[in-house]
């Protein structure tokens, strides 16, 4: 019997649980990418989670319009951050504070890290987003995306409306602006 | 490796942004830090569940009516 990664499904079946063959492939290969740049991008991990769930959503029900000269990292990543800027835009989020919950936090580190990893793994994390939370949403965004190594710097110039030239330019300030910050949050 | 890996990695290289953690674990910039913690980040399960449900309800938007005549 054939199986998937996501669990013991016969050839022609959609893995268990999953409507679609391809919304449990597009979730398998790029969850972990969308998860990450909304976490990291809203700095909330309730919301990270629930702009993670709505992300795949919208991209399941406009399958069908899904041209295929982008990529699907881009096009979700395109998805993911009309839907970010929405939220940050809401006066919902403007106004309305989540508690960030910790138990989130600390499932960065695997199981079977000891408490002190752990507790490396949550300081750290914490640091990088204090870092993300001082900077600009474009020099955020820009440093996210361009962390990302399957995305082209002429990907990331379509996904952020600007040449690739621009970005480079940018992406220069960026960088000196988070280390510089970063070594402010120590 | 991707064309622009190769240009952080030499724009890196050319500007250093080092980058150094509490417990001395040393980063060539910013992208190699979230790339660092990308990795540690995991996915929560419960992502996945949701969206089984919420797909199984949800109907996918039909095909467009000119990929249906061009046969894409």
């Amino acid at each position: 019997m054939d199986t998937t990664a996501e669990g013991s499904t016969l050839v022609g079946q959609p893995p268990t649980g999953w409507p679609s063959d391809e919304i449990a492939a597009l979730y398998a290969e790029h969850s972990r990418a969308i998860f990450y740049l909304t976490l990291r991008f809203l700095g909330d991990p309730q919301k990270a989670e629930d702009a993670t769930h709505d992300v795949f959503l919208k991209a399941f029900r406009s399958l069908g319009n899904f041209r295929g000269d982008a990529s699907a990292r881009t096009w979700l990543y395109r998805i993911a951050i009309n839907h970010c800027q929405n939220l940050n835009q809401s006066w919902h989020n403007r106004h309305v504070q989540t508690s960030a919950d910790d138990a989130i936090w600390e499932n960065a580190a695997a199981k079977t890290d000891s408490p002190l990893r752990v507790l490396e793994t949550k300081e750290l994390g914490q640091r990088i987003q204090n870092t993300l939370d001082s900077l600009s949403d474009e020099y955020r965004l820009l440093l996210l995306l361009v962390a990302d190594e399957e995305l082209s710097y002429d990907e990331i110039a379509t996904l952020l409306d600007q040449t690739a030239d621009a970005v480079r330019g940018k992406l220069h300030r960026a960088r000196k602006t988070f280390a510089a910050r970063f070594e402010q949050t120590a | 490796m991707k064309q622009h890996t190769k240009l952080s990695q030499e724009q890196q290289h050319t500007e250093p942004h080092q980058i150094k953690s509490q417990t001395g674990q040393e980063f060539a910039g910013a992208e190699e830090l979230l790339r660092f913690d990308a990795a540690q980040t995991s996915v929560p399960p419960q992502i996945a569940q949701r969206l089984k449900h919420s797909a199984q309800n949800a109907a996918p938007a039909p095909r467009p009516w000119w990929k249906n005549l061009l046969g894409q």
